[in-house]
């Protein structure tokens, strides 16, 4: 009786453990649980990412699951879930909403795991990122990446219309005087020269405010100086290559990225993390990257200081504070963020790597495809990092809709309703941050 | 009043509580609750996460009420809502008519007006969506318009009602079909013998005897449709220039409580859907005496 209640348990453990066991399983001595749910919300980086969780598995013997949810429904579901008590282990952090979980105690401590921890140096992360996921002097998150904009253009429209290609010294004039002549010489056939909607914030018309000296939000998080004359110098460029881009009720039902695939849009500005869209798209052979122009506020011809800006990003990768074993939590966290595999990441072309200077392979992760645009910027360029206060996603939301951008848009032609959304868009980020 | 119960009537008593104790539990704590909870956080600047809510008193619909937003989504609705039941129930009325007669292929027919009720509402506006899309939809590709179906303001919120109504005729089909087989056939057979006609049965025949169903399918279409949300959040982008003129109130109230994450304010507009829903339902069921013809 004994012997045969034994069998079957002997038997239902090693049916178990065929289940977790995708990959060869090493006693997991260490760990008290044998499975971590981890959530991401790019499906671009899914393969990637699990290749490199699963050597992590290999080793402790513990399954790493990544399921991908959609970036609406990621946070919908994240913050029910910390509501509840009922997060997934390991997750992605982003700008918009750190602040809000890391005060509130939602996301692990990590402090002592990473001065325990030979593999991790936090001093060799970008400083911007590494400060984003930091409260009070506590890390939250270790930076998971970093991602940078270029100019996307295809090559087929430009030599349809007979324009020259954008090349990395061009200035936000040059790409208003090919838009033009393309979306002139395009008429008939419905191409335009250019497309951006108001929610191209990051990977758009954020880079103008601050190539002409703006700020969406100044260095201490408490203000903006969206309505100065800088920035509205930097909106007006915006509102003349809007003159000559898609009307914006096609951007909205379409989108930009969509316009560009199907031929009807020329240039269009895109994040890194965007690239494989594009790489793996129908016509890829057409497409080509430069970096993204700048503006000469000076008039000398050349790309001075604080000419080119490119936002960052970079997401961190954060636990939960009540997952059942938050030393295998952090031992995955430390794995995907040691130099090797943020190596490894960029190699893979997941995304480049949360430290700077190991990306270099990134730009070689793309057969066929030159993708340098993204990594050169960061020498002849500068790096600003995304915007954001304690509740971004309050203003960030108004800025896109009616009452903030929406409405030049619209009407592109009128430069004063352009210059009156930039007084607009002050207001509504301070009145944001006076209720944060 | 203050009878008092038998032996007998006391374990009957105690028997049938404890029968309906699940269904009561259920209500209590996935309905009753979340309501009174609701409320109160209507009245409370709320904290992150459900911590640290501070009272403040009427501020919330002080805000709510001075927000022209507030009304012009509560008049959204309204639009969206008189789209969807009128047409809803006049066409399905007319369908369950016919297909209530025997005629080849009935039961195919049904099927086929009751299929959108099976697919998922999120399925069948993200079709809808690209059968509207300016650029590469199927209406303006056989039409050879340019019409700009979900983003003109002007025609926006007839575009969604429209798959509102095309999501509901089946359902309000069945309903109907279901009241027809309850009216007796001699009424016919009598009115047939008198020499009136097929319209004018209909009209004093079947819309009568039927006034019970409709009723009810009226009632419960129109709160429905007050509470409209998954059509315009599927298929209008937050940057389309006519979602203010389309977005429901609890479009608002999910894109406060969710997007925002203002719980507080999110509460209070549904807590004024609710005051609004309750007086609509109030008024009908008053009307619903001098409406509906019993039998």
């Amino acid at each position: 009786m004994k012997a045969r209640k034994m069998l079957a348990t002997a038997l239902a453990l090693s049916m178990a453990a065929g289940l977790i066991a995708a990959v060869p399983v090493t006693a997991s001595a260490d760990y008290s649980v044998s499975e971590l749910q981890v959530n991401i919300w790019d499906n671009n980086q899914l393969a990637g990412l699990q290749e490199i969780a699963d050597a992590w598995s290999a080793e402790s013997g513990v399954k790493a699951t990544i399921n991908v949810v959609d970036w609406d429904n990621y946070w919908t579901l994240l913050e029910a879930g910390a509501s509840g008590g009922q997060m997934p282990d390991v997750f992605w952090m982003h700008s918009n909403t750190a602040q809000m979980y890391m005060e509130n105690d939602l996301i692990l401590n990590l402090d002592d795991y990473i001065a325990n921890d030979d593999a991790i140096d936090i001093a060799n992360y970008y400083e911007g990122i590494v400060d984003l996921y930091k409260s009070n002097g506590v890390q939250y998150a270790i930076p998971k990446d970093h991602d940078t904009i270029a100019l996307l253009y295809n090559k087929a429209i430009f030599d349809k219309y007979g324009v020259e290609y954008p090349t990395d010294d061009w200035t936000w004039e040059d790409v208003l005087a090919a838009a033009t002549a393309i979306t002139e010489a395009g008429k008939d056939d419905g191409i335009y020269g250019y497309a951006i909607n108001t929610s191209n914030n990051q990977d758009g018309w954020y880079n103008l405010v601050y190539d002409y000296g703006g700020q969406i939000v100044t260095d201490d998080h408490k203000g903006t100086t969206i309505g100065s004359d800088e920035a509205k110098a930097g909106m007006e460029m915006m509102r003349q290559i809007l003159e000559v881009a898609v009307p914006q009720t096609t951007v909205a039902e379409t989108g930009t990225d969509s316009l560009f695939k199907s031929g009807l849009a020329a240039m269009i500005t895109q994040g890194s993390w965007m690239i494989n869209t594009f790489y793996t798209a129908e016509n890829s052979a057409d497409y080509a990257w430069a970096m993204l122009p700048y503006a000469d506020r000076n008039g000398n011809g050349a790309c001075d200081e604080g000419e080119r800006q490119s936002c960052y990003n970079g997401l961190g990768w954060a636990a939960s504070a009540n997952t059942a074993d938050p030393a295998a939590a952090y031992s995955l966290i430390s794995w995907f963020c040691n130099e090797e595999n943020q190596k490894k990441q960029a190699e893979l072309g997941v995304t480049m790597a949360g430290m700077p200077g190991i990306s270099e392979a990134f730009a070689g992760a793309f057969e066929g495809m030159d993708v340098s645009a993204f990594t050169k910027i960061e020498e002849e360029g500068t790096l600003y990092f995304r915007p954001y206060t304690r509740n971004t996603t309050v203003w960030e939301d108004a800025l896109q809709q009616a009452g903030g951008f929406l409405d030049p848009w619209q009407n592109p032609s009128d430069p004063a309703l352009m210059a009156q959304a930039c007084d607009n868009a002050q207001a509504i980020i301070e009145n944001a941050i006076a209720q944060e | 009043m203050a009878k008092k119960m038998t032996p007998t009537q006391k374990s009957e008593a105690k028997w049938g509580l404890l029968f309906v104790a699940p269904t009561i539990i259920g209500l209590v704590l996935l309905n009753i609750y979340p309501i009174v909870n609701t409320i109160w956080q209507s009245f409370c600047k709320t904290g992150d996460f459900g911590k640290g809510n501070k009272f403040v008193g009427l501020l919330n619909y002080q805000n709510a009420l001075a927000n022209t937003e507030t009304w012009q989504s509560l008049w959204n609705t309204i639009k969206y809502a008189l789209i969807e039941v009128p047409f809803g129930v006049v066409i399905a009325l007319l369908l369950a008519v016919l297909l209530n007669k025997k005629i080849a292929g009935r039961s195919i027919y049904r099927t086929i007006f009751f299929l959108p009720m099976v697919c998922a509402p999120a399925a069948v506006a993200m079709v809808w969506k690209w059968l509207y899309n300016t650029q590469f939809g199927l209406l303006n590709n056989i039409f050879h318009s340019k019409v700009a179906w979900i983003s003109d303001p002007k025609i926006a919120w007839i575009s969604i009602g429209v798959i509102g109504v095309w999501s509901i005729i089946g359902y309000n089909m069945v309903l109907f079909i279901g009241g027809l087989q309850e009216i007796p056939g001699d009424y016919y057979e009598a009115a047939d013998i008198d020499g009136a006609s097929g319209v004018r049965q209909f009209f004093s025949i079947t819309v009568p005897l039927l006034s019970p169903t409709t009723f009810f399918i009226v009632q419960t279409r129109i709160i429905g449709a007050l509470t409209i949300f998954d059509l315009m959040f599927m298929v209008m982008d937050k940057t389309n220039v006519a979602l203010p003129k389309v977005q429901s109130i609890v479009y608002l109230f999910y894109d406060y409580a969710f997007t925002k994450g203002n719980k507080g304010y999110g509460a209070t507009l549904v807590v004024i859907l609710l005051v609004f829903i309750l007086l609509l339902t109030w008024i009908l069921q008053t009307a619903e005496k001098k409406l509906v013809y019993h039998n």
